[in-house]
């Protein structure tokens, strides 16, 4: 018997971060720019949603305004982070020795383990949408990692593609735990398959519409689903961007 | 010492991941090994990203190989 909970759009906890006043060491980028970050579960100051959803404890939509935007390099332990850029140009800089740009299709897995410095940075003026996901590791003070991929739309158009979790081509992460994107150009359905029962799946509609039994979808809204070890669905009539996020719950 | 008896907990900083384990404490902020989260001051914040107490969470995750570094005291 499957369980599950809906959050539209709207009902995320929604910042608007300035690079000034307060948050001018936090935020970077000119003095007119701003951060925009819209919240599927409690975080710093949102804090009257959902806790997480099974060892996820993030899923943030963001945008980065302005040139030179985003977070100076501040500290993280333990936490996997992870990064999926959607359109403009991340610069990811990071105490492990990396400095990497990512764009549409980019996607990294930063584990912070037992300390980690990185910044993110949108350094042109173009907008810099992306996905940032933070889980639980499975053991503390993990030796920090970075890795990266692309995931190519195009070529693994229509089917379900794992990006993060043990699949080949994906990226590992020290957890019980998996992300899939699905890019459709035509209604179709497809069976998503969670390892057992005792694993839950969020799923949030980047982009187009995804109906999962009675429950319909729309942009950015978003749905977990637990107990069940079959979750069919159907995209919509255009492009439909999905990702699935799978967890022990 | 009514909760002696009860395991030392380990708590995550949800702002940032910073590990807040009572074995350990904190002596270089002034939190012996053993000060139990309950004894924390109550306006004790994160000392990596300044998050309150309340947002942290207490985790049951084992340690990575070789970690804790510093071992707690017999
Ligand atoms: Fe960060
Ligand atoms: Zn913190």
């Amino acid at each position: 018997m499957a369980n599950s909970f809906i959050l539209r759009a709207g009902e995320r906890g929604h910042n608007l971060i300035p690079s000034s006043g307060l948050n001018a060491s936090y935020v970077a980028g000119h003095p007119e720019g701003f951060i925009t970050r819209e919240s599927s579960f409690n975080f710093h100051e949102y804090q009257t949603g959902r806790a997480g959803f099974g060892r996820m404890r993030v899923f943030g939509d963001e945008v980065f305004f302005g040139a030179g935007c985003g977070y100076n390099m501040h500290p993280h332990h333990n936490f996997v982070i992870c990064a999926f850029v959607l359109q403009g140009e991340l610069t990811h800089v990071n105490t492990v020795g990396n400095i990497d740009q990512l764009h549409a299709g980019d996607y990294y897995v930063f584990s912070a383990g037992s300390g980690g410095k990185h910044a993110e940075l949108s350094i042109n003026g173009d907008e810099m949408h992306a996905i940032y996901i933070w889980l639980l590791p499975d053991q503390l003070l993990l030796p920090p990692s970075y890795k990266r991929a692309h995931f190519d739309a195009i070529a693994r158009r229509n089917k379900i593609q794992e990006l993060i979790g043990a699949a080949d081509g994906a990226l590992p992460v020290p957890q019980d735990f998996r992300v899939s994107r699905l890019v459709s150009d035509m209604p179709q359905k497809h069976v998503y398959h969670p390892r057992s029962t005792a694993h839950g799946v969020y799923i949030f509609v980047l982009d187009g519409e995804l109906t999962c039994g009675e429950i319909a979808l729309g942009r950015r809204d978003s749905a977990g689903i637990w107990g069940t070890d079959a979750i069919a669905c159907e995209t919509g009539a255009h492009t439909s961007d999905i990702l699935f996020v799978e967890t022990i719950v | 010492m009514a909760d002696a008896d009860q395991a030392l907990k380990r708590l995550l900083c949800l702002g940032c991941g910073f590990l807040y384990d009572e074995a350990l404490g904190l002596p270089e902020h002034g939190l012996a090994p053993g000060t139990r989260w309950d004894d924390v001051p109550a306006d004790w914040v994160c000392p990596d990203c300044g998050a309150p107490k309340h947002l942290f969470e207490m985790v049951v995750i084992g340690y990575a190989a070789g970690q804790p570094q510093i071992q707690p005291a017999a």
